[in-house]
Formats: structure tokens, C-alpha cells, sequence
């Protein structure tokens, strides 16, 4: 079975024999910030090219065809053009903060990528309370929405970043506190060793019924953080035009389309590493032979597999439903996913006592 | 039944009463006008179809179509005129119909006649800085006049009313505002992607919730009724089409049938079975785009597409057979262009089971879907009341309990062969507007169903004289299109060309229901609102 | 229990929609792939693409250059341009058509032209790629460089129609 971290290892017994302490983390730095941008910028592409897709085959359409086989260089073309764009400098916004917020919120999408275990010893940070700090940096990206919307000095902008106030807060709840109830079944925060965990069988199966109404709200809440499918309201392109990014221009857009994105791949990897087990492979017990099989597949497509399967589920939903209105939004989180969350947590206690 | 007898009783200040079927033409003095109305109003006549103004040269005089729910199929067309050409005058009925408001501002926009009593006599269409009425036979079209606008409209002229006092002798202008000065008035349009078109609505917000809106037409205003003014009446069809573009056959059909029955055409049955199926495929195109269009509003695009696909199975079938696709371009004074497409009969017959299946899965996909549910019930409340007075016909008056479906209630073409019932429904909620459009569908694939087989032999036209001269007289026709109830006035001088012709179009007073129904609901029903509603905003701006 | 009855009742609702966006997921896309398509799905023969004048193999075309389209035309998109030219056989002065140009950049595709051509001179071709990059291009002239009168013949007319 091929890991990583042979890979990873290998280089940092590379670099010391060379160098000392203080230069090898150095270069190691550098090198891990190399690769998470590029791994970021890449996944991108493909999955606004990958969405662009299934939604066209929901819709009975084609997608994009033109630019490489099967359109698979649209991306890359827009990404050419989104940085030819003139980025439009407007009269009446608060020039500093409406350049910040951009870079808000691609920055604490990017912090969260770095905390996500793509394979053993192919992760950026990995400390022992790598869910909770999972869970702070994401909510960052709240404030550079809520900046965007405020510095644009436009009444579509500024209901926009409102609505998105109200709504990233709500749903971080039950997003943590579905969280909460894998790690009282792992016991510990720590995502590698709560994917090592996994290798005698996924969370979802271990921990029977309160881990798949877990998974289910969390995918959910996770969703709504998103800010994408049923509760785009802060974009709400047929009410507020492009919500909290109207006034956006550009590449400075482009940050948060970029970001937009690379946040629906973050809430399926956390669902995979979280439920799914990870880039562990499927494991039986007793079925050594399938087993085997299992392994021979390697982790790093186990895990993309997982995640991918967790982001067509979310543009199905996304492509299928109609938008919910703030009330309804709210009600959905405080009146069903809140109370099922709090029960579950206590189901998953009770879970615990009896089987582990 | 209501007889030349009781509206001479009714009325006995009117000049004369006539009658020419069930429509009755009577005109009354100004002074009495305003009595006439009230009278009318309190004898059950509770639905203003239109107001048309009308130049006659030496007077200013306006038309109101007015019908009872009770019989729809009698019409009165009271007429009431004014001599004074510079400051012309008349009263306002606004209080007795909701309707009234928006109809006299469109005639003050064209006429200048000011209605006492209406404080909102702001330009409708043209721009608040516009000189001269377009439409009085003396207006001068010269460019330096009217010269072509390089700047915006001015919003603050949108914002005052001028008002003029009734009891002085001299008529000075009061200004009023629509909005107060510290309301948080948001914009949505003329270019924004849920107005259906370039509409302009002025919203007041407090937080998500709507306190009040105000909607201004006339950006894509082409003076279609000034342009037919000096068309032939086949050149007055092609523009037809291009009204309410949704239903343009509808719409093409009653200008036929009002110039045919000028003419005293026999039309063949053959033409009339064509026009009835060609018009109910449109009338299932036109539902199956408002479905798509609701459903976009609140969001679901896949659905929106969904409706377009099926959409297209019709836009094809158009295709083959009349050779346009929006503007299918199809009837004409006497009959149809052309024959059916060989084809068109096995096609026609295909698409009804595939219809009937798709129905079934647009259901399963957005009926039950509890989100959507839960944003249609309860939002959007139009009482069967509110629905007469403000002349939301179609499918809005009917889920609202008003039974208007003038297929029904004075059958044109074949209806009145073909076996369907008006679906009605009595909640008067968003989601009866929706749902009542699939029922539509279900029926009109039933009427279609029963023609498709039965189409007659014979000519497909009847041969009119090459320069078609309608004799004098008013002429009148109103069609069920897929909004509601799309109505032709044609006042003929026995020209070739109509001296006045006026459309009434649904969609108008359907955004008239959006400023009535959307106080207190937040934005994103003030979106659902509009789709559900279905107005489509070229036919306004006629 | 009506609380629990709710929520299962409409994840059953919101799955039967999901169910039908998959259905769809799997089913032939209706997408027309233009450029690629062309030449092999042909337009319905009825469709009005753009007004043409049919000539025959002597270059004939059946315009007397009467002027019914021009007048009918709403728009002004037909300018009908005649010369007068000595006959053939009589030898009198006769008006023969000159020029035939059709504005497709104002035509609104209605058919009062070919509807009311007393001589079916003009109809509609189903060529509908009427776009170019300046507005005066969209100005065609009709009939042929050289092109005349076709003889009156009936049974040339029966086969064309």
C-alpha cells in the first residue's frame, strides 16, 4: 500500500541531511505552501468545470464542449479571461475594505484546505484539535462576505451580506455540533488519527444511526455554509442579482468564485474524513480477500472518490431544488436540524456506552 | 340576462343606447359620467375591462368597457367626451374599480385628459419630461420637440405627483411623493434578471419585508397602436405577434376575428379548427415558460429547463407548419397562411401522451417539493373581489374563484365544440396560481385532443379583396390568451387603415395585482410573486 | 408526532425530485450542436429564413417588378428598382426590373411579400445565417447580375410551385 507520507518522509530525511532545523522546515514550508496553492487553484478548475457539467446533464444539456475534449479547457480559458478583465474601480465604496474582503475569504478557505488529511502524511497542519480548528477558520470567511457586502455601498450587496450573516452563523451550529457527535465516538480531535480510527470500518457504519443522521445534518449545514444549491440566499441570483459580489470585478470576483468552489470541496473532504472514513479504504471484517482488493486501490483516490461523491450529491440537491426563503431558512436550522442535533449528540452518547 | 332595456333604465341621462349583440354602446355627457359609472358599478357591473381615449378631431373622448361577473357575455362601452382640447378634463373613476387608476394614466399619457379625483397623473409610458400626447391626431412628431434622449430619466420626477385642486378655479399644482424621504428604496429593474422583461419596479424595504412598490413601464414602448394607425389591417397582424410574444397567435387570432366579423368574412370551418388548435399548443407553450419562469424565480433553474424542453416540442411542431417559431405568423383576415403540414396532425398526436408524461414529472419534481410548498402557501392572498376590481383575468382571476375564461363565456373559433372545463380554484394563493397552470395544460391537451382528429376538409382561407377597408363602426373582440382576457377595439372611418385601435393587455393590470398583493411579503416573494403572476412585459408596453 | 410525520413526508417529497433530476441525468440530452449539426439537420422546409428570388437555368427570374411586395412590406425592407426597357417582340417600352433589394436587417420574415407576389416571383429559403459585421451588408440584392423575365409560360409556373 503506497502513502504519502513514505513520499513526505523521505523528503524531510532528504532536506536534514543537508541542511539544519531551522532551513529544512523553511524549504519544507515553502514547498507545502507550493503545493496547496497549486492543489487549490487546480482542484478549482476542475471543479467548476466538473459542476458546469453535471448540472448541464441534469438539465438535458450538453455543458461546455468547445475549449479541449469534452470542454475540459473551459476553465482554464475563463480563468485566462477573468484575469484579462479590467477590474472596475468604483466611485463610492470603501476602497480598503472592499479590496480586503476578497482576500478574506479565499484566506480562510485556504486555511481550512491546509487541515484536510489527503493521505496518510499529506497534510499541511495536523494538531489535536485539527476539528475545532477546522471549524474556527472556516467561519472566517463570514466576516469577508459580510465586508464585501457592506464596502460596496449597494443596497442589492448590502441585503446580500446580511442574509449571509444571519445564515453562515446558524448553520455553523449544527454543522459543529454534528461534528461533535464523530468525535465523541472517535474520542479525539485530531483528524488523523480520527481517519486511522476508520480503518476498522468507517464512522458511518460504526456508529450506526446517530452517525447517518449526523452525516445527513452535517451535509445539510455544510451546505448551507457553502453559500450554494437551496440556500444560495445571499446570491439569490434572481432577487439580489449576485448578492453580496455584485459590485465585484474581475479577478477580485474571481477570488470569491474561487473560493465558492474550493468551499463545497472543503465541506465534502471534512464529510469524508469525518463519516467516510477518509482516504481509508473499505474495509469488511472478515471479508479479507475484498479486503485486499480495497487496499490495492491507492488512499489518495479513495479519498478524492469519497469527496467527489459527496460534492455530486450536493449539486444534485443543488440542481434539483428551489431556493428557500430567510424564514424558511432559519426555521430549517433552529426548529429541525438544531433539536435533531442536540438528541443525536445524546443518541451517540448512549451509542457509545453500549457498543464501544 | 341584461337587455337594451334595463342599461336604458339604468341610465336615463344617456344619450342613446345600441346594441349590436351584447355589446352596448352608449355615450353619456361628462357631467353625468362619473354618475353613470357609480350607477353601473352598484348594478353589478363590478369589472372594468379598459379605458381607451380616443382624438376625434374636434373632442377628446375616452371608452370604458365595463362587464358583470355575473353575465360576462354583455358588455357596455360607456363613452363620455370632452370639447376642451388645451386643458382637457374629465373625472376619475378610480375609486369605484382598482383598475381605473392605471388605465387613466395611460390615457392621460397619450390623450393629456386628466382625470379629477386620480392624484397619481404621472406619464405611464413616456419619459415624466416628454412634450406632447403621441397619440391625439395633432400631435407633432418633430425630433426637435421631442429630441432623442442622451441622459437618464430623472427619478425624482418619477417621485412627485402633481396634483390639482379640484375646488379653485385656478389649477395649481400640489406636489406629492410616492415615497417618504427616509424609505429604503431599492430598485429592481429595469435591468434585472427576475423582472420578466424591462420592468421597473420601485421597492420600499423595511429589512427583507416590502412596505411598498411602485412600477413604471415604457421601456421597450414601441407605439404599436400609433404604428397601426397608418398600417393596413394585414400589417397591423404581423405586429400582433409581437404584443404579449408568449401568446402571439392568441393575440394575432383576435384581430382577425374583429376585422372579420367587420368584414362579414365567412371563415371556414377548416381555418377555425387550425386557429383553435394552433392557439391552444401556444396557450401550452406559454404555461409550460410561465411554470419554467415561476420556478426559476424561487430558484430551481433545472426546472426552468425542464419547461423550455418541452417547450421546444411545440416551437418545432410551429415550425414545420406556419414556419416561424415565437412568431408563428400564422392566421390571417379570412383563414390561416397556409395548410397544415402534412405532418402536423402525427406530430400533434405524439406530443399529447409525451405532454401528459412530462406533467407528471414536473409534479413529482416542484409540486410536492416542501420547500416550495412552503413558500407558495400562504403568500399572496387576492381575493375574488380584489381579482374583479383590478381586471386580473386568466389563470389569476380563476385561481382566485373568478370563473372569466372567455373561451367559456363567449366561445370564439370552435370552443364550443370541444368538451373542457374552466379550472377554477378558491384560495387565491400563490400556490393556486401555480398549480393552476398545469391543470391548464391538462385541459388544453384535451381540447387539442379532440380537434386533432376531427380537422374538416375544405379551403384553409377564404379569398378577401386584395385592400381590405373595414366599413365604419367600432369594432370589438376579445380572446381567453394564455394571461387573460386579450381584447381588440378597432374604431374604423371606413378607411383602410383603423382610426384608433387599442389593446387591452392583461399583463398591465397583472402588475397592478403585484402592487396590491406584495405589501408585507419579503423579497424573495415579491420575485415568486411576479413568476406566479406571469406578465409579460412587452404586451404592456404595447 | 405530526412534527416527525412533517419532516419525513417532505425528505420524501424532496426525494422524488431528486429522483426525477436523475432520470434526466440519464436520459438523451437535447442539446443541438450547431456549427457541428449543420448541413445534417435540415430546417423545416416552411421556414422563413430570408426572402429569395428563384431563377431558372437561363437565368430567368418572374419579377415584373410590380411593386405589390414593396407596398404591402411594413417595414420598408423591399425596394423594388425598375428601368424601362424596349420589349422583344413588340418593340414597345416596357418596365422590366432592375434591381430587387431586400434589407434583412428590417425585415420582420411576415410573408405579406410572397403572399401577395401576383406572380410567385419571390419566396421564402431557408437560409437563416444572416450575420455580418456591419449593418450595410445585411442589404441583398435579389435578383441575379444579368438575369430577365421569364416567358410567361403556365406549365413552368405549375412546376415551381
Amino acid at each position: 500500500m503506497f502513502h504519502f507520507k513514505q513520499l513526505t518522509e523521505w523528503l524531510d530525511a532528504f532536506l536534514r541531511q543537508y541542511l539544519n532545523e531551522g532551513w529544512t522546515l523553511f524549504v519544507e514550508f515553502l514547498l507545502v505552501g507550493a503545493v496547496i496553492l497549486t492543489v487549490y487553484a487546480v482542484l478549482a478548475l476542475l471543479l467548476i468545470w466538473t459542476e458546469r457539467k453535471i448540472c448541464a446533464f441534469f438539465q438535458c444539456r450538453l455543458g461546455p464542449t468547445r475549449v479541449g475534449p469534452f470542454g475540459l479547457l473551459q476553465s482554464v480559458a475563463d480563468v485566462i479571461k477573468i484575469l484579462l478583465k479590467e477590474i472596475i474601480r468604483l466611485n463610492h465604496v470603501d476602497q480598503r475594505l472592499f479590496r480586503i474582503a476578497g482576500f478574506l475569504v479565499i484566506i480562510a478557505s485556504l486555511c481550512t484546505f491546509g487541515a484536510i488529511p489527503f493521505d496518510k502524511g499529506l497534510h499541511a497542519i495536523d494538531f489535536n484539535i485539527g476539528v475545532f480548528y477546522l471549524l474556527a477558520v472556516s467561519s472566517l470567511g463570514v466576516v469577508g462576505i459580510l465586508l464585501a457586502g457592506w464596502s460596496s455601498n449597494s443596497k442589492y450587496t448590502m441585503i446580500g451580506a446580511m442574509r449571509s450573516g444571519a445564515q453562515l452563523i446558524s448553520y455553523e451550529l449544527s454543522c459543529g455540533l454534528s461534528l461533535m457527535t464523530i468525535v465523541i465516538l472517535s474520542g479525539t480531535m485530531q483528524l488523523s488519527q480520527i481517519v486511522e480510527m476508520q480503518s476498522t470500518g468507517w464512522f458511518i457504519f460504526k456508529g450506526g444511526i446517530p452517525a447517518i443522521i449526523a452525516f445527513v445534518v452535517y451535509l445539510i449545514a455544510g451546505h448551507a455554509e457553502t453559500n450554494r444549491g437551496p440556500f444560495d440566499l445571499p446570491e439569490a441570483e434572481s432577487e439580489l442579482t449576485a448578492g453580496y459580489h455584485t459590485e465585484y470585478s474581475g479577478i477580485q470576483f474571481g477570488f470569491f468564485y474561487l473560493a465558492e468552489y474550493l468551499n463545497m470541496f472543503i465541506i465534502a473532504a471534512i464529510a469524508a474524513t469525518m463519516f467516510l472514513g477518509g482516504w481509508m479504504p473499505l474495509h469488511v471484517t472478515g471479508w479479507d480477500g475484498l479486503n485486499q482488493v480495497m487496499d490495492y486501490i491507492p488512499p489518495v483516490v479513495w479519498f478524492f472518490g469519497k469527496t467527489f461523491f459527496c460534492i455530486f450529491i450536493a449539486l444534485w440537491v443543488r440542481w434539483s431544488f428551489p431556493r428557500l426563503r430567510i424564514d424558511q431558512l432559519l426555521k430549517l436550522e433552529w426548529k429541525i436540524l438544531m433539536p435533531i442535533s442536540f438528541v443525536n449528540i445524546i443518541l451517540m452518547a448512549v451509542w457509545v456506552l453500549l457498543f464501544n | 340576462m341584461i337587455t337594451l332595456e334595463k342599461i336604458q333604465s339604468l341610465l336615463p341621462f344617456a344619450n342613446a343606447v345600441e346594441n349590436k349583440g351584447d355589446i352596448f354602446t352608449t355615450a353619456i355627457p361628462a357631467d353625468n359620467f362619473l354618475e353613470a359609472a357609480t350607477i353601473l358599478k352598484d348594478g353589478g357591473f363590478d369589472y372594468l375591462r379598459d379605458i381607451v381615449g380616443i382624438d376625434n378631431g374636434e373632442s377628446l373622448g375616452v371608452v370604458l368597457s365595463i362587464s358583470s361577473t355575473e353575465h360576462p357575455e354583455a358588455i357596455v362601452m360607456l363613452k363620455t367626451l370632452t370639447v376642451d382640447r388645451e386643458n382637457p378634463r374629465l373625472a376619475s373613476v378610480k375609486d369605484l374599480w382598482l383598475s381605473a387608476a392605471l388605465y387613466e394614466r395611460e390615457v392621460h399619457d397619450f390623450f393629456g385628459i386628466r382625470f379629477e379625483g386620480n392624484p397619481d397623473m404621472r406619464r405611464l409610458f413616456l419619459r415624466q419630461d416628454w412634450k406632447g400626447f403621441p397619440l391625439r391626431k395633432d400631435y407633432d412628431d418633430n425630433l426637435e420637440i421631442n429630441p432623442i434622449p442622451t441622459e437618464n430619466e430623472d427619478l425624482d420626477a418619477l417621485e412627485n405627483l402633481p396634483e390639482i385642486d379640484v375646488n379653485s378655479e385656478k389649477s395649481f399644482e400640489k406636489q406629492h411623493s410616492i415615497f417618504e424621504k427616509e424609505e429604503y428604496v431599492v430598485n429592481f429593474g429595469p435591468q434585472h434578471p427576475a423582472t420578466h422583461g424591462v420592468l421597473h419596479l420601485r421597492v420600499s424595504l423595511e429589512g427583507e419585508v416590502i412596505k411598498k412598490i411602485d412600477p413604471n413601464f415604457g421601456y421597450i414602448h414601441r407605439g404599436i397602436e400609433k404604428i397601426s394607425e397608418v398600417y393596413t389591417y394585414p400589417q397591423i397582424l404581423h405586429l400582433t405577434d409581437r404584443l404579449d410574444y408568449l401568446s402571439g397567435t392568441i393575440n394575432r387570432h383576435a384581430v382577425c376575428l374583429a376585422v372579420e366579423r367587420g368584414l362579414e368574412l365567412e371563415v371556414p370551418e377548416r381555418a377555425h379548427y387550425i386557429r383553435t388548435i394552433i392557439d391552444e399548443l401556444t396557450r401550452i407553450a406559454s404555461h409550460l415558460l410561465g411554470w419554467g419562469c415561476m420556478c426559476m424565480d424561487m430558484g430551481a433553474i433545472t426546472a426552468f429547463v425542464y419547461g423550455m424542453r418541452d417547450r421546444e416540442k411545440i416551437m418545432d411542431i410551429f415550425e414545420e407548419t406556419c414556419g416561424g417559431r415565437l412568431m408563428a405568423n400564422y392566421s390571417t383576415i379570412g383563414g390561416v397562411m397556409m395548410d397544415l403540414h402534412p405532418n402536423f396532425q402525427r406530430k400533434v398526436r405524439e406530443f399529447i401522451p409525451y405532454m401528459r408524461k412530462m406533467l407528471k414529472e414536473h409534479h413529482l419534481l416542484f409540486t410536492g417539493n416542501p420547500i416550495a410548498r412552503g413558500r407558495m402557501n400562504g403568500v399572496g392572498k387576492l381575493s375574488r373581489e380584489d381579482a374583479v376590481s383590478l381586471g386580473a383575468t386568466g389563470p389569476v382571476g380563476r385561481a382566485s374563484g373568478w370563473s372569466n375564461d372567455t373561451r367559456k363565456k363567449e366561445p370564439y373559433a370552435v370552443y364550443a365544440k370541444a368538451d373542457f372545463s374552466e379550472i377554477l380554484r378558491e384560495g387565491g394563493m400563490t400556490f393556486d396560481r401555480y398549480i393552476i397552470r398545469l391543470d391548464e395544460i391538462e385541459e388544453s391537451l384535451k381540447i387539442v385532443e379532440q380537434l386533432i382528429d376531427n380537422i374538416p376538409e375544405g379551403s384553409y382561407s377564404a379569398k378577401t379583396k386584395a385592400i381590405i377597408k373595414l366599413p365604419e363602426g367600432e369594432y370589438f373582440q376579445r380572446v381567453e390568451n394564455a394571461r387573460g382576457e386579450f381584447c381588440v377595439f378597432i374604431d374604423s372611418r371606413g378607411d383602410k387603415y383603423p382610426y384608433r385601435i387599442h389593446f387591452r393587455s392583461p399583463s398591465m393590470t397583472l402588475v397592478n395585482v403585484l402592487k396590491h398583493i406584495t405589501p408585507g411579503t419579503k423579497i424573495a416573494d415579491l420575485i415568486m410573486l411576479g413568476g406566479s403572476l406571469d406578465y409579460v412585459i412587452p404586451c404592456i408596453d404595447r | 408526532m405530526n412534527y416527525i410525520k412533517d419532516i419525513l413526508l417532505g425528505i420524501w417529497h424532496l426525494m422524488q425530485g431528486m429522483y426525477i433530476s436523475l432520470l434526466n441525468l440519464l436520459r438523451k440530452k437535447v442539446t443541438e450542436q450547431y456549427p457541428e449539426n449543420r448541413g445534417k439537420v435540415f430546417p423545416y422546409e416552411r421556414m422563413r429564413g430570408s426572402l429569395a428570388m428563384p431563377h431558372n437555368e437561363q437565368n430567368r427570374h418572374r419579377c415584373t417588378a410590380c411593386g405589390i411586395c414593396e407596398m404591402n412590406c411594413p417595414n420598408g425592407t423591399i425596394e423594388v428598382i425598375s428601368k424601362k426597357e424596349p420589349d422583344e417582340v413588340t418593340g414597345k417600352e416596357k418596365r422590366v426590373l432592375d434591381r430587387y433589394l431586400y434589407d434583412v436587417g428590417s425585415c420582420t420574415f411576415c410573408s405579406l411579400c410572397t403572399v401577395s407576389c401576383p406572380q410567385d416571383a419571390i419566396e421564402w429559403s431557408n437560409d437563416f445565417e444572416h450575420a455580418v459585421f456591419t449593418r450595410g451588408k445585411l442589404l441583398y440584392q435579389l435578383n441575379r447580375e444579368g438575369s430577365s423575365l421569364a416567358k410567361k409560360e403556365k406549365t413552368e409556373k405549375a412546376e415551381t410551385v
